[in-house]
């Protein structure tokens, strides 16, 4: 039976639409580097805090996903890459989604600080305040650099994960926060390059939309050699050991020839690509096995 | 015929409340609304999917009280307190 067929005012929404609601795809991501921040903290938290630690971070980055398509409901309905979500497609109403997001943010903090420390509670709260009022409310629809900025919300994880375990900030978190930091713009900006018809359709000043393809390639090309020297940083200060210092310095040059495949991409005369964007696809695919395995390489560091 | 709406209405909720604004009083709710009209696969969709809201609602009120327990005994056990 298609949904159209139960009206959405009498609860045609199912289960998996309030999971979807969560944004899983972009939670595994903010788990995996949370967890990672937990692993490589130098205290030891038992097993089961670990776990309350991770289920609360990625409780609080589906809060943040609801309450962002809760906020974004006319931009997703526009764009053709999001306009299947619950709400645009009419299976929850956007109160719900809402109500939903909030109270998943209240229980996810205060379970944090139960289980684990008021250090990473704290800095859980400010990471769901930072991606709902500085970057969905604030930056998505104002600037071309808000993925810049409002990539700082996604990088918050490895230090929650460090906080919960040790009740503390240090380097090395810092660090993490600052690799994802300058990874998001890249890894973002290529996905913009080949979805920016749909960005462009919404009004989302994304920078392809902004300042066009050409301007969009050489700041992921800029970003990418930035973050060569971020990711080797921990092992040249001593953080991180040789199998870290190695997966990054590789993965990070790595990164760079993808994206000196999207700057060097075959472009008509406003930059605009010749081949479907496949570089910036591949660039884009390339970002998200480049994060996964350098923090899995922290990780793994830590037991070699 | 008012009975047979309220009941619709608590069917439907907040949403059905926002509807029911929206509508005024005096008008009758929009065909495909009315609960009496839908076929019985309609109705078997809407159970079936009732159902499985409450069962994840039940799933998660559980592992959350579960995961208090669990974690009181660790507080206690290692820590000696709660907070």
């Amino acid at each position: 039976m298609s949904e159209s067929t139960v009206p959405r005012d009498l609860g045609g929404s199912t289960a998996a639409d309030w999971f979807s609601l969560l944004k899983p795809r972009v939670m595994s991501l903010v788990v995996f580097t949370g967890a990672i921040g937990l692993i490589v903290a130098p205290t030891h938290l038992n097993p089961v805090l670990s776990f309350t630690a991770i289920l609360c971070i990625a409780l609080a980055a589906g809060a943040s996903g609801a309450i962002n398509m809760w906020y974004d409901a006319d931009i997703d309905a526009v764009m053709h890459r999001t306009s299947s979500r619950p709400i645009p497609a009419g299976r929850i109403t956007a109160q719900d989604a809402l109500g939903y997001g909030i109270v998943l943010s209240c229980v996810s903090v205060l379970l944090m600080a139960l289980a684990t420390n008021v250090v990473a509670a704290a800095v859980l709260a400010l990471s769901i305040l930072y991606y709902v009022f500085i970057y969905t409310m604030w930056l998505k629809r104002s600037t071309p650099q808000n993925i810049v900025i409002g990539g700082a919300a996604g990088a918050f994880p490895p230090v929650i994960g460090w906080a919960a375990a040790t009740g503390h900030i240090s380097a090395l978190p810092i660090l993490l926060f600052t690799i994802v930091f300058f990874w998001t713009p890249p890894h973002f900006w290529s996905l913009a390059l080949f979805a920016s018809g749909d960005y462009e359709r919404a009004g989302v000043p994304m920078l392809p939309v902004v300042k066009g393809a050409r301007h969009t390639r050489v700041a992921v090309m800029v970003y990418s050699l930035l973050l060569v020297p971020v990711a080797v940083s921990p092992y040249w200060l001593g953080l991180c050991g040789r199998t870290y210092g190695a997966s990054a310095l590789i993965l990070s040059l790595v990164f760079c020839y993808y994206c000196w495949g999207v700057l060097t991409d075959k472009q008509d005369a406003q930059g605009l690509s010749l081949t479907n964007n496949a570089p910036a696809r591949a660039a884009f695919k390339y970002s998200i096995l480049y994060l996964f395995i350098l923090f899995g390489a922290c990780a793994v560091d830590r037991f070699v | 015929m008012s009975t047979k709406r309220s009941e619709v209405d608590d069917a439907r909720g907040a949403g059905g409340a926002a509807a029911r604004q929206s509508d005024g009083p005096e008008k009758m709710p929009k065909t495909e609304m009315r609960e009496s009209n839908w076929t019985p696969e309609q109705r078997a969709e809407y159970l079936h999917r009732r159902r499985g809201r409450n069962f994840l609602l039940l799933g998660a009120l559980a592992g959350f009280c579960l995961l208090i327990y669990a974690i009181a005994l660790v507080k206690l056990h290692e820590y000696g307190q709660l907070w």
